[in-house]
């Protein structure tokens, strides 16, 4: 499916939300470093797996500050149509963003998945894809498995029981496995912060880096399947950043991005 | 771009170990570089007044005898300026791999390392072209080479501030998974790709909770990559065959051609960051060679016989009831199943030098 990526409707306050819209978290890291966990990284409250899960809902963020930004940041990478309610410091930020959104060409692109999870609509489900997405694993919900996929997840059958949907940590893990590290169409490395998206169109991929994290990320290496000779990068906080060290590695192009504030637009060409 | 697939059998543990991919566009080693030109060879110099155990001052004349009588000893050489000159030319960037882990408490002593820095201008090297270097800043900084050193020396930190890559070759990597992380790539220092001509690296005497010990070996290897703590968790440590595959990744491998260990002062329990006294000893001794498995492989020998001394349990115990997570506090127990096989292992499967005992030529001399 190839839609045109348009700036989604952003709005910073006075609307009233619709009585079915989805409400998101304030996007950004937690440490839990005394909490016992299934994973040593940061707890990251990303809302992308929500957004993808319900198709033409209507969304709601109630943040604050910094935390505006990404959340606009956050609802352009996804294309959800979005209320946000915030404070006046988010406000600036907010309009700062939405400044941003607006110089970020229109393009012709498709999200790109490596593999296709059936969606039951429950809460199981849900974290599992909350986990991926943390994780960059790409997928696509469906409502049945997709043949074109080489791998396709359902919770509750014998290849995914119902017990990994007790550890969702170890049911990604195993998605993870099965798609293979060097067949991922998107890989971060140097970072546990930043939560990526790919699309794809003709003869273009764009990415989106979104930073969950209160600080900068220096130096974080991106992976993308494909063979690409320009990349352009767009960063919201620094203007003139360009992306570094660019490579082709087999079927892959790498680069890197000197420094990642809130949020980047990748173009390759 | 060379692709080295690291995938040797495991030698010295029931599990297989991981499997490595190196990445690198740096040519392989000669036959000639590490363990270079004196395999197997180690010089051990020890001197009695060399530190104060009372108050730990270091007395710089003594290391200054010590680093002239070790040079000599392992070259074979009659002046130390002929000694110094036959690894070292005016031209080159040399890197000194300090270690800092358990700074300010222990780390490559500033008089050691302002030594150091003064026979290589006395070869002609420029001060500017001499680093001082540590992956973490604030480790680096809380010895302050600075008053040691002449001006124009430069101290540098790789990772500054921590977790940034930009310090790192994106091009020169090793990738495995030890754990599923999910980040599964440690990259090398872009001062070791892309500036030094060469490296000489000052590990401590030190044991380790992870790796048994921490000498050459290690301070090279985790000393000059990023993300490398990830290769620990829970009590399993992949320290038997990441440091070997570190350490063997070109340009590293080559551009170290010489190790002097500081054995001044030690640690038989605790390591690497042990601050308590009590776990602290006193060799008072310094080794010197251009072969890290041959001075690891003595290292080994001294922290167990230490150990042994103080009614500790072997390096070699893996049993898993000495497993701790407070063993800090109790020199019975351990965080990890310690793997000292790490030094057989680099040297059966990188050829990375001498471990078989009777076979290193050790020459001793006493201040």
């Amino acid at each position: 499916m190839l839609a045109a990526l348009l700036l989604p409707s952003l709005l910073a306050a006075g609307s009233e939300p619709p009585a079915d819209a989805v409400k998101l978290n304030e996007p950004r890291v937690q440490y839990r470093n005394n909490e016992a966990s299934a994973t040593r990284s940061p707890w990251i409250d990303a809302n992308g797996w929500r957004i993808l899960r319900s198709p033409g809902k209507k969304f709601v963020y109630q943040v604050k500050g910094e935390a505006a930004a990404l959340a606009a940041a956050e609802a352009f990478t996804y294309g959800a149509d979005a209320l946000l309610s915030a404070d006046a410091p988010g406000a600036q930020t907010f309009g700062k963003m939405l400044e941003f959104l607006k110089g970020v060409p229109p393009a012709e692109l498709a999200p790109v998945a490596d593999f296709g999870v059936v969606d039951d609509g429950s809460d199981a489900t849900g974290e599992l894809l909350n986990l991926l997405t943390r994780m960059n694993l790409l997928y696509k919900i469906e409502k049945n498995p997709d043949p074109t996929f080489h791998v396709n997840v359902r919770l509750g059958t014998k290849e995914y029981p119902q017990e990994d949907a007790q550890n969702p940590s170890v049911a990604a893990h195993k998605i993870r496995s099965q798609i293979g590290d060097d067949n991922r169409s998107l890989r971060i490395y140097g970072t546990e912060v930043v939560v990526g998206r790919l699309m794809t169109g003709l003869r273009q991929a764009r990415v989106f880096l979104l930073n969950y994290s209160n600080r900068p990320v220096l130096g974080m290496r991106v992976r993308i399947r494909g063979g690409y000779s320009k990349g352009e990068l767009r960063d919201s906080g620094i203007p003139e950043s360009r992306l570094a060290d660019v490579t082709q590695d087999g079927p892959a192009t790498e680069f890197t991005v000197p420094e990642l504030r809130v949020f980047a637009v990748i173009d390759l060409h | 771009m060379f692709l080295q697939l690291a995938t040797a059998p495991a030698l010295l543990a029931s599990d297989a170990p991981p499997s490595y991919k190196v990445v690198s566009h740096f040519p392989a080693a000669k036959s000639s570089e590490t363990p270079g030109p004196y395999r197997g060879k180690v010089a051990r110099v020890t001197s009695e007044t060399v530190i104060d155990t009372a108050t730990e001052r270091i007395d710089q004349a003594a290391v200054d005898k010590m680093l002239s009588a070790g040079i000599k000893g392992l070259t074979g050489a009659k002046a130390d300026k002929e000694a110094w000159s036959s690894f070292f030319s005016p031209s080159d960037v040399i890197g000194i791999k300090v270690n800092c882990s358990g700074a300010p408490v222990i780390r490559a002593s500033p008089e050691v390392v302002s030594g150091i820095v003064r026979n290589l201008l006395s070869v002609g090297v420029k001060p500017e072209n001499i680093y001082i270097y540590e992956r973490f800043l604030d480790q680096l900084t809380s010895v302050h080479y600075e008053r040691f050193v002449p001006a124009g020396v430069q101290i540098v930190a790789v990772e500054t501030p921590r977790a940034s890559l930009l310090g790192y070759d994106p091009k020169t990597y090793v990738e495995v998974s030890f754990f599923g992380e999910d980040d599964t790539r440690s990259n090398l220092a872009r001062l070791v790709t892309e500036r030094f001509t060469k490296i000489i690296n000052v590990p401590n005497a030190k044991e380790h909770q992870a790796s048994g010990v921490t000498g050459c070996l290690k301070n090279l290897a985790y000393g000059d990559f990023s993300n490398v703590a990830r290769s620990h968790m829970r009590e399993k440590t992949n320290t038997l065959s990441f440091i070997g595959t570190l350490a063997a990744v070109e340009p590293l491998r080559s551009k170290c051609v010489l190790n002097i260990m500081d054995g001044i002062r030690a640690i038989w329990h605790g390591g690497p960051f042990s601050e308590d006294k009590k776990y602290r000893f006193y060799p008072k001794l310094m080794m010197f060679g251009t072969d890290p498995v041959a001075m690891d492989r003595l290292l080994l020998d001294l922290i167990e016989e230490k150990r042994k001394a103080e009614g500790a349990p072997s390096l070699w115990d893996r049993s898993p009831n000495i497993i701790d997570r407070r063993a800090h506090l109790d020199f019975h127990k351990n965080t990890f199943i310690r793997e000292p096989g790490h030094i057989e292992y680099a040297a059966k499967n990188f050829g990375l030098g001498e471990y078989e005992k009777s076979k290193i030529k050790v020459t001793s001399v006493e201040i």
